[in-house]
């Protein structure tokens, strides 16, 4: 059986991936994989510990939803959380697991606001291991 | 589904224990664990020495003329004896605490929740002290004298600067230990070579007239009167304010047998060392009164004299990159830490909420900011000597919380400290004469500030000096809004302070509980 790794953070976009993700599951045969992938609060003190919590807590509760989305599609599903950045997260997991694609939501944004903000699609096709679908959020 | 089904392709290189992946809900995570250089960097930049001093040394100057270096060098001595129980504090309080986890842990909710506030209103404060001189910085970076003199430009471009701040954090930009390698880098050397270059003036005999020759009784704290001394440390505390971090980093030793200070000593001499050489060098070259003179950006106009135009802009620069460096030393830190009490249901539960795109505790960072922004607008408002009134304010909030921490840290220990001579000395005296020590600057200070002469502004609020003042105004609005917290929600307030169990520091017993904010929770 093959594997589709899906981007997961619960935003708009990344539903967007995962139902064309669960379409195109259907008809491979395939088992969707979502990841959260999330830098772990970096070096500069405060309640880092609690910081990494907070956003495990919110992981949890966004990849526990997508889950049983996909899995109300009649497919098999589980998820990952990864603590790395989004892009490098994504790329290994579907390394790891020798995924058929990655399939991945893009904000849309206009490039410099991607550039500054960060965009995951960008990275992520210089590193993938595997073809990679991005699915816009309107889409 | 089997890991064996997986396919391969793509992945031959993975080894067979490989594809056991960590799976859904495991914590594969990562204690924050640093190289020894990072840490070094950790510790230096927390304190952002080229802002620091900026900021002080002038007032430092006004305070106690030409002793400055000795009171550098004493003031060390609280921090560091408060460091010991940050230290021990964090290994009952794994993966970096604050004071407001340990002072709740050791001594009840109720001062916890003070300790945090503190905390908080702290950094707000220095954010507009950080907005004003980042604001002056940026005018003189561009020789753009005339706005740099203008109340409202200043004001202006400080405004932009926090908001910069604050977004900067709100995207969840982390500066790596290797970018701030070389920010401090470059910072440090610029520093050094201003401190050499107008030395060498001095001895050669270019420097202005009003120059003196460095003397040892600059370091010579004895002939100090007790109220020079607790109002220039009051101001030194502030500079070191930020170094006390270091000891809760979790180094990463190659050798486990190895001390693990080693970081926090290293960091130590480096900031000792340049604080007090450009300090000598500062008063050696312009001498006392020129810094007075100039309080409010004494490396600035020194800059200007001792290195000439242009190269004067390498100093403004280094400045300006310290007090950016603070985005993550200030902001990011105390937004983490309101995220923690309000997870801990000790403030109101929006402020423990992460961004679903950044990740970051969005909600305590723009509070911050816009609280920042107000406070600073408000005080240069009513005049720009209170703004420098407020960092006496802040000497007195810093050592309050770092003290209530130094005695956070011998009470929770109690039950360690007779155990052995290390325990007495390190976990129980240390940290208590700190702390006793800090809260004597800070009642000798609050006594002297009730006499408004001897505040910077000369103002009178209500019959005493504006320091003293903010510092009540923001006591009392602390207790006012705990109350409130306390009655909407009850649960943080009824914890009970805890002790270490007999035997904890030796590894013979565990605490309790796990983390502080939910007791029996994943420690």
């Amino acid at each position: 059986m093959g594997q589709i790794v899906v981007g997961y953070d619960g935003s708009d976009c990344s539903r967007a991936a995962l139902e064309a993700a669960v379409e195109l599951a259907k008809g491979l045969g395939d088992k969707v994989v979502l990841v959260f992938g999330y830098a772990p609060p970096g070096i500069w003190g405060g309640e880092i510990a609690e910081h990494e919590e907070a956003i495990e807590e919110f992981g949890e509760k966004v990849m526990g939803e997508a889950k049983r989305l996909a899995e109300s599609g009649n497919i098999e599903a589980e998820y990952e959380m990864v603590a790395k950045r989004g892009p490098e997260a994504v790329a290994e997991t579907a390394d790891e697991r020798g995924a058929r694609m990655i399939v991945v939501g893009s904000y849309g944004e206009a490039p410099l606001k991607g550039a500054i903000l960060g965009s995951t699609p960008y990275k992520l096709l210089h590193i993938s291991p595997c073809p990679v679908l991005v699915v816009p959020a309107s889409g | 589904m089997e890991s064996a089904s997986v396919p391969t392709s793509g992945s031959a290189g993975a080894t067979a224990g490989r594809a056991g992946v960590p799976s859904s809900g495991e914590k594969g995570l990562k204690k924050n664990a640093i190289g020894f250089v990072s840490s070094v960097v950790i510790g230096v930049a927390s304190t952002a020495p080229g802002y620091s001093l900026a900021a002080t040394l002038g007032f430092i100057a006004a305070a106690v003329a030409l002793k400055s270096p000795a009171i550098l060098l004493i003031s060390f001595v609280p921090m560091f004896l408060v460091a010991t129980g940050y230290y021990y504090m964090n290994k009952a309080d794994p993966d970096c605490g604050t004071s407001f986890s340990w002072v709740t842990k050791a001594m009840g909710p109720q001062l916890g929740w003070i300790t945090g506030w503190t905390i908080v209103v702290a950094d707000v404060i220095v954010m507009a002290n950080l907005a004003q001189i980042a604001g002056l910085y940026t005018f003189l970076l561009f020789g753009w004298d005339s706005a740099a003199a203008s109340t409202v430009a200043v004001t202006a471009v400080g405004v932009l600067w926090i908001v910069l701040m604050t977004a900067i954090v709100l995207i969840g930009i982390e500066l790596s230990a290797r970018t701030q390698v070389g920010l401090l880098a470059a910072e440090i050397i610029t520093l050094a070579i201003f401190a050499v270059v107008a030395l060498v003036k001095v001895y050669a005999g270019s420097a202005p007239a009003a120059s003196v020759h460095p003397s040892l009784s600059w370091l010579n704290p004895f002939s100090l009167s007790a109220s020079e001394i607790s109002a220039g440390m009051l101001l030194a505390v502030f500079i070191y304010w930020g170094w006390d971090t270091t000891a809760t980093v979790n180094e990463e030793t190659e050798n486990p047998d190895e001390a693990p200070g080693r970081a926090t000593v290293v960091s130590t001499l480096i900031l000792l060392g340049i604080y007090l050489i450009v300090a000598v060098a500062a008063q050696a070259y312009a001498g006392v009164s020129d810094l007075v003179a100039n309080q409010e950006d004494v490396l600035s106009s020194l800059g200007t004299d001792v290195f000439g135009s242009p190269l004067d802009k390498i100093l403004i620069i280094a400045v300006l990159s310290s007090a950016a460096a603070s985005t993550q030393t200030t902001i990011l830190p105390t937004a983490r830490t309101t995220l923690s009490m309000a997870r801990a249901h000790a403030m109101p539960k929006s402020l423990g909420k992460v961004h679903p795109r950044f990740l970051t505790p969005h909600v305590s960072t723009v509070a911050m900011g816009a609280a920042s922004v107000i406070w600073y607008v408000s005080l240069t408002l009513i005049s720009e000597d209170i703004l420098f009134d407020s960092l006496a304010a802040l000497g007195l909030m810093i050592s309050f919380y770092i003290g209530l921490t130094g005695f956070a840290c011998a009470i929770y220990y109690r039950r360690e400290l007779l155990r052995s001579v290390k325990n007495f000395f390190f976990v129980g005296l240390g940290p208590l004469l700190g702390g006793v020590i800090l809260f004597y600057l800070l009642i000798k200070n609050a006594i002297e500030l009730s006499d408004p002469a001897n505040s910077e502004s000369g103002n009178s609020w209500l019959g005493v000096g504006p320091p003293l003042l903010i510092a009540a105004f923001f006591l009392v609005l602390g207790v006012v809004l705990m109350v409130i917290q306390w009655k909407a929600l009850p649960s943080f307030f009824r914890r009970r302070p805890e002790v270490a169990p007999t035997g904890f520091l030796e590894g013979e017993a565990q605490p309790e509980t796990g983390g502080l904010a939910k007791p029996g929770g994943k420690s």
